[in-house]
């Protein structure tokens, strides 16, 4: 029962948002453009980045908001500029290659009075100004089976500022795939030439498409961190591949993909860890093995969805988005 | 693709020494900077900034060659079907660890498997065995899962997205054999060579020196055999080698084993190189591998090899400008800077791109 109960706590906690959101980002990117960013760990560290400093430093909660998605904003360019007008597989080495330099320079015992180094930035440096909005009293709330903080870190209000911002992302993502814009994208990803020749600057379209998801995903890393702390190497390569299991997953191209992806990975990653503890004897699995266990069934199920069900769960397959 | 160094090549190194000379004057000039401020390394007082470059410049060269072993199975694989295979690290992990598994007095376990154990082969009986077991693991996977997916002609992205999964699956079940701690393969701590004001050690020269071995091996079976052309000839149009009757798919079968020994081999001589390795080291230069391998012109095989060089050479004299635990930084910035200006890469054709 409390298994359960952990699995379904681990459908609405704020990371689970955050991976929604990155993943919505991702959708703009994959799902209706086709680019394959690798890099989308990089744009949310950045972001994270972006509003923890600027916080730190004094601004003001939107402007430090606005610095997030700046960064972000910055960062497609420079990723897009030389490689929007190559190969898919070169804008994946570079993106990737992007994200790592973003997370080595940031973890840098160099900028250590800026990023904190390997050690991040505390919490109390940048949660204030959020926290500080919560209409929830300052105390631990019980609804159900469920008790959390008012307002403090992982609390009820970060919970409500991330499904919302969840919602807000897919109302956003729905208007613009069906609208002539998002035509021209989807073009993009069926058939480039096709749509080029019919006058568009394909270029131009598939850089507004990173940049929208970068910002995106660099606000998702906004909420991730609220949730837990500013550290380099949590946004390393296995992030990129969680959101991109997420994505594929739910399903790509799809509105609600995103959510369902990371609802179903993160409760199904905690019900794989509490199912190996509860049943497989220790001398098999130690508790050391658990982790590196369900993260190598996130590998497996990686695999076998894009081979059998490459379209996910809500998908479908005319729409898949692989094309060479 | 593979064709032999022609003018190109030479013109590419020509290119590319003149680079290097720029990179190092410039370091020279701006050397300097923090790294002195900060005494990154332990300097031995009176040392300039002149010899700290070229000592750079020789753990570089050393570093470029490993990498270049590493990295050649990555360009052979690319070269033959087109993939950019991400679980390329989890194979140089693989040598390396298993290597350790083999040769180690301390008691290691198997995942699934209850109790420990010691096997405690020498060390290059150890190695012998992890390359040729890792060499099975090519086409294990080959058999298993990379053939399958080609005869379904699933797209190339696609298998690219599967291969991160694997890499993801791999790297977690590395973990859980060998826990998150660093090995060593031997603790021998070896000597060092000096001449003059530079050293290098004893263990990274003979490594180096296989490394070479190795990679001259390589080269040669491209250029020189029947099974090498016929390699060349499927990198080259793999409809119209299967046209002349070459089998593309034993051939194929055949790169993912060298592929996977190769770098299982490189895996064992970098783990000797950094005095150990992790369930993540080869994840951790999978990156670099990919400069490297992108850097000389993807699919290109003597391309590995000189921007393995570039890679090694670059990480590590920007440690003299900058902070050691940021070198690598440095060469992925390398990596895109050149595909701004040459996106074909040092030693590509043009009309492969785009």
């Amino acid at each position: 029962m409390d298994i359960l109960i952990n699995a379904l706590e681990q459908m609405f906690t704020p990371a689970t948002a955050a991976f929604a959101i990155a993943a919505i980002g991702l959708n703009f990117h994959f799902g209706l453009t086709g680019l394959l960013n690798m890099g989308q760990a990089g744009f949310m560290l950045l972001g994270m980045y972006g509003y923890a400093i600027s916080v730190r430093e004094g601004l003001p909660m939107w402007a430090a908001i606005l610095v997030a998605m700046g960064a972000a904003m910055l960062f497609g360019l420079l990723l897009g500029w030389p490689t929007l007008k190559l190969r898919g597989d070169y804008l994946a080495i570079v993106t990737i290659a992007a994200a790592e330099i973003v997370r080595y320079v940031g973890r840098s015992n160099t900028l250590v009075n800026v990023t904190g180094g390997s050690l991040g930035i505390k919490g109390k440096d940048y949660k204030g100004p959020l926290e500080d909005l919560s209409p929830f009293p300052d105390e631990r709330i019980t609804v159900g089976p469920f008790t959390y903080h008012g307002s403090a870190s992982d609390s009820w209000w970060l919970r409500v500022v991330a499904w919302t911002l969840v919602a807000l992302f897919l109302l956003l993502f729905w208007r613009l795939s069906n609208s002539p814009w998002g035509r021209v994208l989807k073009g993009i990803r069926e058939d480039e030439d096709a749509v080029r020749s019919l006058g568009k600057n394909v270029y131009w379209y598939k850089m507004q498409a990173l940049i929208i998801g970068g910002v995106i995903g660099a606000l998702g890393g906004v909420i991730w961190a609220h949730g837990s702390a500013v550290v380099a190497d949590a946004m390393g390569r296995p992030t990129t591949f969680w959101v991109w299991t997420i994505l594929l997953l739910g399903g790509a191209a799809t509105v609600m993909g995103p959510v369902v992806g990371s609802v179903v990975f993160w409760a199904a990653l905690s019900l794989i860890r509490a199912l190996a503890k509860a049943f497989i004897p220790e001398s098999i699995l130690p508790s050391t093995a658990i982790e590196p266990f369900g993260l190598m069934l996130v590998g497996i199920a990686l695999i076998l969805l894009v081979v059998f069900r490459p379209q996910g769960i809500l998908g479908n397959k005319k729409e898949l988005a692989f094309h060479a | 693709m593979f064709t032999r160094p022609d003018t190109r090549f030479y013109k590419a190194a020509g290119l590319l020494l003149i680079a290097a000379a720029a990179f190092v004057i410039a370091t020279l000039v701006l050397g300097g900077g923090p790294a002195e401020a900060e005494t990154v390394e332990p300097v031995a007082a009176g040392t300039s900034t002149a010899t700290l470059v070229i000592q750079n410049v020789i753990n570089g060269l050393a570093f470029g060659v490993l990498l270049a072993l590493a990295a050649v199975g990555l360009s052979l694989i690319f070269g033959t079907t087109g993939l950019s295979n991400f679980a390329h690290g989890e194979q140089v992990t693989f040598g390396a660890l298993l290597t350790f598994f083999l040769s180690t007095n301390e008691q290691v376990t198997i995942p699934l498997v209850p109790g420990s154990f010691s096997i405690g082969l020498p060390l290059w009986l150890a190695a012998i065995i992890a390359v040729i077991v890792s060499g099975f693991t090519g086409w294990l996977q080959d058999k298993m899962l990379w053939g399958p997916l080609r005869k379904r002609r699933v797209a190339v992205l696609q298998q690219m997205v599967v291969s991160i999964g694997l890499s993801l699956a791999l790297l977690n079940l590395l973990q859980w054999w060998m826990g998150a701690s660093r090995h060593r393969l031997t603790n021998a701590s070896g000597g060092r060579v000096t001449f003059g004001d530079f050293y290098i050690g004893t263990q990274t020269l003979m490594s180096v020196a296989i490394a070479a071995i190795a990679l001259t091996g390589v080269a040669l079976f491209l250029l020189k055999t029947r099974l090498g052309r016929a390699t060349r000839a499927i990198s080259d149009n793999p409809a119209l080698a299967a046209a002349s009757g070459i089998r593309v798919d034993s051939i194929i079968r055949l790169v993912w084993v060298m592929s996977a020994a190769l770098a299982g081999l490189g895996g064992i001589l970098l783990a000797l190189f950094d005095n150990g390795a992790g369930f993540d080291s080869g994840a951790r230069i999978l990156l670099l591998m990919f400069a490297a391998v992108t850097l000389g012109g993807l699919g290109q095989a003597f391309g590995a090899l000189v921007g393995a060089l570039v890679v090694g050479v670059v990480s590590e004299v920007s440690t003299v400008v900058i902070a050691p635990d940021m070198r690598y930084a440095s060469a992925l910035a390398i990596l895109i800077i050149v595909l701004l200006v040459r996106p074909q890469g040092i030693l590509g054709r043009k009309e492969r791109v785009g």
